[in-house]
């Protein structure tokens, strides 16, 4: 099978996940209890508004007619209207995507800058302090909850020590370009909107730091030992460039797929890490949905994060494929 | 040794035990289970008081070692607008209360204890049930191959994709519709046999102990769903790779029934990393339940998660109620990485760091 | 005679419908009392059990509509369908930078906030959560409320004390049974420079009422009695509003709801747009909208009355109250809505903010099923209420931020009963109590939700260990979220709802019918009682003209 056959036969695969993503969180609208009425209309509403607000929202007609009409709808960019703000879903879920993304890049570079030299440092110097603080920082990082560790930044930083604000997000990465000209000091929004990320951040950024710590140190350890590198290191090659050309490059390719497989839970970790920021991304929109039973919402974020991830997979594969040839003969 | 028609090698058993006197952080991490997991069984026993029983004149007591003063803040209407009046109060700290208490003047140390059982059940019981799951659905797709294996494949790539925290969220609210409760209350057999009265005396600890637990029961069905890709593609590429086997295909052609190839030869072969895979999942799933209750999305409130919940409007008055919980978390799921990175080394599985938080 | 006593059934369950809004779906953790405490003086309960006796000794109770509603509350007093706990205190805490005053109804007006410094010339408030979309008529619940109120305007508003002022109407009165008449404003602009006409009125109250016209708007439970609008003279400025029938309280509910839109821009725009722009006659214009992060306005320099002292103001939202008061301190926000006791001396103490608070319009209490057992028995909710000790609820719990009931009205409004009071803890009545009802040993559990209203779930832990003291009573609270407890409260039949469990009600009206009516009468909306006597009380009340307004 050829390298173009292979990425058209994962394409083919990832639309069939996203309809496949599409069609389970439009199932779960309908065994989930909590009618969406309940949530649109008052309290003591008298059961004729509920009817009525049940035929505004199309929720009388047939399931399969509804399904149908969502996917017609869905393929021309509409994911319907908010129950709770008439406001078209999509137009709500891609205002709240930026923070979310800014927030995943944010914790996914605290990850890579620390982790890497973390997880060298550690199987280059097996058995020395180093080593045992930076095993001992990675499961730390692993075991550690990520909404208490996000509370306890907070009581440090915010509340005792009084350095970071204890929440919300301050202008955003487009305001801050748009300070270099536009009417506010551009320093003082930049400082604001970094300190702003800067604990969420690191609260969303720990869990991932500490793992790729281990995958890099135990990855790192078996290539050492392994046939070739002892064959390169024989034929007189330098050790830095054995270590960092060949061994770290070997390595990071497993933990690249790795980190693809742990996108659903870096997108969990944000949900959660923005709701104890007050963040007011995807994560926050999904709970609030949830709580809300503002379905439009909920499964156009979900149909976003999905389709996300599949996208990334398949680039994360494309790559595998292309480093590794003999994934596309399978 | 044999577990059923499980079996594992005295080979296996020299390796467990050579890793685990060569390393130090496995008997760390079996001593912290080892914590935890009494402290899970014998709560009634051991907790100093009724979790649940609140005292409100004694809230907010920190912990051994710290003073607190506190400012109680009361409310006088003065011409119908309400004033108020703020004192300072200095609260010491009693050995009655080791680590203090929350809000409601209950004891923090015996929420710790009995938080345990939540944990650790959730954690077991949800392990077991993904990995029931996802191994008989890994097992079937790596036999059979073609298309079931895609069909299955292509269901795990489409429950990947979805978050776990959200896809749990939304399936807790889908299971309370059949269940109108999320939890299953059972009687707890240490009081009930009054073994927990009888020891309590005896100790000079007589407070009564509560006589049910609750086992958030939609909690466990749901993390146990959520999780079990995990093992379906552990167990998958076992599959894949032990049919090829000669003895295998022997045991094909002699004319064996399909499930008894996988029950006698495949699934016996697999048990190794499937064994390290649940190890390092009971810890994924007690920080997925604590994320849950956190979120208010759990059936009971004797829950590490739920006491960080509550301890969280407190942070600036009293920062224990949310502190102690959350050691207590990280402290077991320490334990439990310890003890799966020692089988890791130990077992040799292949697999690495796979199961989210 | 039974499609009259329908139509008034109909009514009634409107009316109810009214404060609703406010009631449930505003925020969690406000409200109180105004009155000074009262001592819950021991009573010890020997006037509970027997109703009649006390009622006639006392006090006559004429026979106006204040009387009958007075002897409502005195049946529920007795009858005990609720676990009687507390009115809310709203509490806020205020930055030093601005000049303003709570109000009772929960709602934040910001032309009624003067800057006290320069900084406080463009103000912030911080509420719990934000709008659900920006259409006035489309929403009903008080953080929507206080963002849209800042840029439209109804015919009549509320002033602090809850008296009823002329806004965007110069005169209002009954014209016979069924009709009322407003005179709408003159020279009132739109923010686009339109005028105000009778025409936009009536479009605006039919645009509630009649689904053909504009939306399914959750206010028009509340407007049921009215059955559409029509301009009587366009020179007079007049508008009619027919009603189904005699409403003693339309005015109040005027003051409450129904917004003024502009007809034109609204049949121009679809629902999507009306969300998320503004077009009121209001002191404030929209300048900014991001969805669910904030709302920023600017003043309206061509406002009908003096411009407001703002230049801007500002609404975003943190859950988390400790979030709040977080940005209270760090001078991010001037107006924090919903501080928890425990975080008031934080406020207190910090230079330049202070706790602002005011009994609020909401009370909280459990309701107990009266057609399943145990609590089908008066004498053991009798007990539970006897069994539950809302002093110390009040003292620790709340830290005195709440005032303790023995009614369903609040102190200050229509129908009040001045003598009653809570019920005092007395263990041994209670248990007692629970052996004459034959259901020792009973074992029941109160749901609560989350953190919907302040403290509720502390609150409902400490009355479920009160009453699990009894020797005889076994008692535990279980917290759901809150929607999971609204889709069991609200699907119109009892059966579907728990058995015991813990609810807030705000009632803006400030009339004892709105709260007894929805959540006591036979039929309505949200009730977990039945009894005659009730019914006939409120029927006979609602018979009557109110003699307040």
């Amino acid at each position: 099978m050829g390298y173009g056959r292979f990425l058209l036969k994962r394409g083919v695969q990832g639309v069939g996940v996203v309809w496949g993503v599409v069609t389970v969180v439009f199932l779960l609208r309908f065994i989930t209890p909590g009618s969406p009425i309940d949530t649109v209309a008052p309290l003591d509403a008298s059961q004729e508004t509920r009817r009525q607000i049940a035929r505004e929202l199309g929720l009388n007609q047939p399931l399969y007619v509804q399904y149908l009409d969502y996917i017609w709808e869905l393929l021309h960019g509409n994911m319907g209207y908010s129950y709770i703000s008439s406001i078209p879903a999509s137009v709500q879920v891609f205002q709240k995507l930026p923070a979310t993304l800014e927030l995943a890049v944010a914790a996914s570079v605290v990850a890579i800058v620390l982790s890497i030299p973390l997880g060298v440092v550690s199987a280059t110097r097996r058995h020395q302090p180093a080593d045992y603080a930076a095993t001992s920082f990675s499961l730390l990082g692993i075991s550690t909850p990520n909404f208490w560790l996000g509370i306890m930044l907070v009581l440090m930083f915010a509340v005792e020590l009084n350095v970071f604000p204890t929440s919300g997000r301050a202008y955003g990465f487009m305001q801050s370009l748009a300070a270099i000209t536009g009417p506010r000091p551009f320093f003082t929004v930049v400082t604001a909107w970094v300190a702003s990320l800067f604990l969420p951040a690191i609260t969303l950024g720990t869990y991932f730091t500490a793992l790729i710590t281990r995958l890099v140190r135990s990855g790192m350890l078996d290539e050492l030992s392994s046939g070739y590198v002892r064959a390169t290191r024989a034929k007189g090659l330098p050790e830095t460039l054995v270590r960092y050309k060949h061994v770290l490059r070997n390595t990071l390719v497993p933990v690249v797929t790795v980190l693809g497989l742990q996108l659903g839970t870096l997108i969990g970790g944000a949900v959660i890490t923005e709701a104890v920021f007050a963040w007011p991304g995807l994560g926050s929109e999904i709970i609030r949905a949830i709580n809300a039973r503002d379905w439009p919402i909920l499964q156009g974020s979900l149909i976003v994060i999905g389709t996300g991830f599949v996208l990334l997979n398949i680039v994360v594969d494309a790559l595998y494929a292309y480093l590794d040839p003999r994934v596309v003969a399978e | 040794m044999k577990i059923g028609p499980l079996s594992i090698s005295p080979r296996t058993i020299r390796n467990l035990r050579k890793e685990f006197r060569s390393s130090g952080l496995a008997r760390i991490g079996v001593v912290l289970i080892a914590l935890v997991v009494l402290a899970a069984v014998f709560a009634p026993l051991i907790a100093p008081h009724n979790p649940r029983t609140q005292n409100l004149d004694r809230a907010q007591l920190p912990p051994l070692g710290f003073t607190d003063t506190e400012q109680q803040t009361q409310t006088k209407i003065v011409d119908g607008s309400v004033q108020t009046v703020t004192r300072n109060v200095t609260v010491n700290a009693t050995a009655t209360y080791p680590l203090g208490t929350n809000a409601l003047g209950q004891d923090m140390l015996s929420r710790v204890i009995y938080g345990a059982r939540t944990s650790l059940l959730v954690g077991l019981l949800g392990t077991v049930l993904a990995a029931l799951l996802g191994v008989t659905v890994g097992l079937t797709a790596g036999y059979y191959r073609g298309r079931i294996d895609d069909a299955l494949m292509r269901t795990a790539d489409v429950s990947l994709a979805f978050p776990s925290l959200v896809l749990a969220i939304a399936l807790i609210g889908l299971f309370s519709r059949f269940q109108a409760d999320v939890a299953y209350r059972v009687s707890d057999p240490l009081v009930t046999s009054g073994l927990a009265g009888w020891f309590r005396d005896m100790v000079g600890l007589p407070t009564p102990m509560p006589e049910t637990f609750v086992i958030p029961t939609v909690v466990v069905l749901v993390v146990g769903f959520v999780n079990w890709v995990w093992f379906a593609r552990i167990a998958r590429g076992e599959a894949l790779s032990i049919r090829e086997e000669e003895y295998v295909k022997a045991a094909r052609a002699l004319g064996g029934s399909d499930v008894r190839i996988v029950f006698r030869h495949v699934l016996p072969n697999a048990i190794t990393p499937i064994l390290v895979l649940a190890t390092i999942q009971v810890a994924a799933i007690i920080l997925l339940e604590s994320s849950l209750s956190f979120l208010g999305f759990s059936g009971t409130t004797l829950s590490w998660g739920f006491d960080i919940a509550q301890g969280r409007g407190y942070l600036s008055s009293s920062w224990w109620i949310a502190t102690m919980p959350g050691i207590a978390i990280v402290l077991s799921v320490i334990g439990i990485n310890l003890v799966g990175d020692w089988l890791r080394d130990a077992l040799d599985p292949g697999i690495e760091g796979e199961g989210g938080m | 005679m039974a499609e009259k006593d329908t139509s008034r059934r109909r009514f009634l369950q409107a009316a109810g419908s009214a404060t609703a809004a406010v009631a449930l779906a505003g925020c969690s953790g406000t409200g109180g009392e105004s009155s000074p405490t009262e001592e819950p003086t021991d009573t010890s309960g020997d006037s509970m059990q027997t109703t009649e006796p006390q009622q006639t000794i006392e006090r006559p109770e004429p026979s106006t509509r204040d009387g009958y509603l007075q002897r409502a509350n005195r049946h529920c007093h007795d009858q005990a369908p609720w676990v009687f706990l507390h009115r809310q205190y709203s509490v806020y805490g205020v930055s030093d930078d601005i000049n303003w005053q709570p109000r009772r109804d929960e709602r934040v007006d910001a032309y009624a906030i003067e800057p006290a410094t320069d900084s406080g010339d463009s103000a912030v408030m911080t509420q719990s959560q934000m709008d659900s979309g920006l259409d006035p008529q489309d929403h009903r619940e008080t953080p929507t409320d206080n963002i849209v109120l800042q840029a439209y305007e109804g015919l009549l508003e509320r002033d602090r004390q809850g008296a009823i002022i002329e806004v965007l109407a110069t005169d209002y009165r009954r014209l016979d049974e069924t009709t009322v008449q407003f005179t709408v404003r003159d020279n009132v602009s739109f923010h686009s420079g339109d005028s105000l006409t009778p025409e936009d009125v009536a479009y605006s109250i039919n645009r509630i009422v009649k689904e053909s016209v504009g939306i399914a708007s959750p206010q028009s439970d509340q407007l049921v009695g009215v059955a559409g609008a029509e301009v009587a003279s366009s020179d007079d400025r007049t508008v009619n509003v027919n009603l189904t029938g005699l409403n003693p309280i339309v005015f109040q509910s005027f003051a409450t709801y129904c917004d003024i839109m502009n007809k034109s821009w609204v049949t121009s725009h679809d629902n999507a747009y009306i969300n998320q722009n503004m077009e009121g006659t209001g002191p404030f214009k929209l300048a900014n909208y991001e969805q669910g992060v904030a709302v920023e306005f600017t003043r309206n320099d061509n406002y009908w009355q003096e411009a407001a002292a703002l230049s801007g103001f500002t609404i975003n939202a943190a859950s988390e109250s400790s979030t709040r008061v977080n940005r209270l301190l760090a001078g991010e926000s001037d107006i924090i809505v919903n501080v928890p006791p425990q975080e008031v001396s934080r406020v207190n103490n910090n230079d330049g903010t202070s706790v602002s608070a005011v009994p609020s319009t909401r009370v909280i209490f459990n309701a107990m099923r009266y057609d399943v057992e145990p609590f089908v028995s008066p004498l053991f909710r009798q007990a539970v209420n006897y069994a539950v000790d809302l002093e110390s609820i009040v003292q620790n719990v709340l830290q005195t931020f709440g005032d303790p009931t023995g009614q369903p009205t609040l102190e200050g409004f229509f129908g009040y009963n001045p003598d009653l009071d809570p019920y005092p803890r007395d263990l041994d009545r209670a248990e007692q109590l629970v052996e004459e009802s034959g259901y020792a040993g009973a074992e029941i559990e109160l749901i609560t939700p989350i953190g919907r209203y302040l403290k509720d779930v502390e609150i409902a832990q400490a009355v479920a260990a009160q009453v699990d003291e009894l020797p005889n009573v076994t008692a535990r609270a279980r917290q759901v979220e809150f929607s999971t407890l609204v889709s069991q409260v609200t699907t119109g039949k009892i059966e579907d709802k728990p058995h015991w469990y813990l609810l807030g009600w705000g009632n803006a009206t400030f009339d004892a019918v709105q709260t007894i009516q929805p959540l006591l009468a036979s039929d309505g909306a949200l009730t977990s009682y039945k009894n005659d006597e009730l019914d006939r009380l409120l029927d006979e009340a609602q018979s009557l003209p109110s003699e307040s307004n």
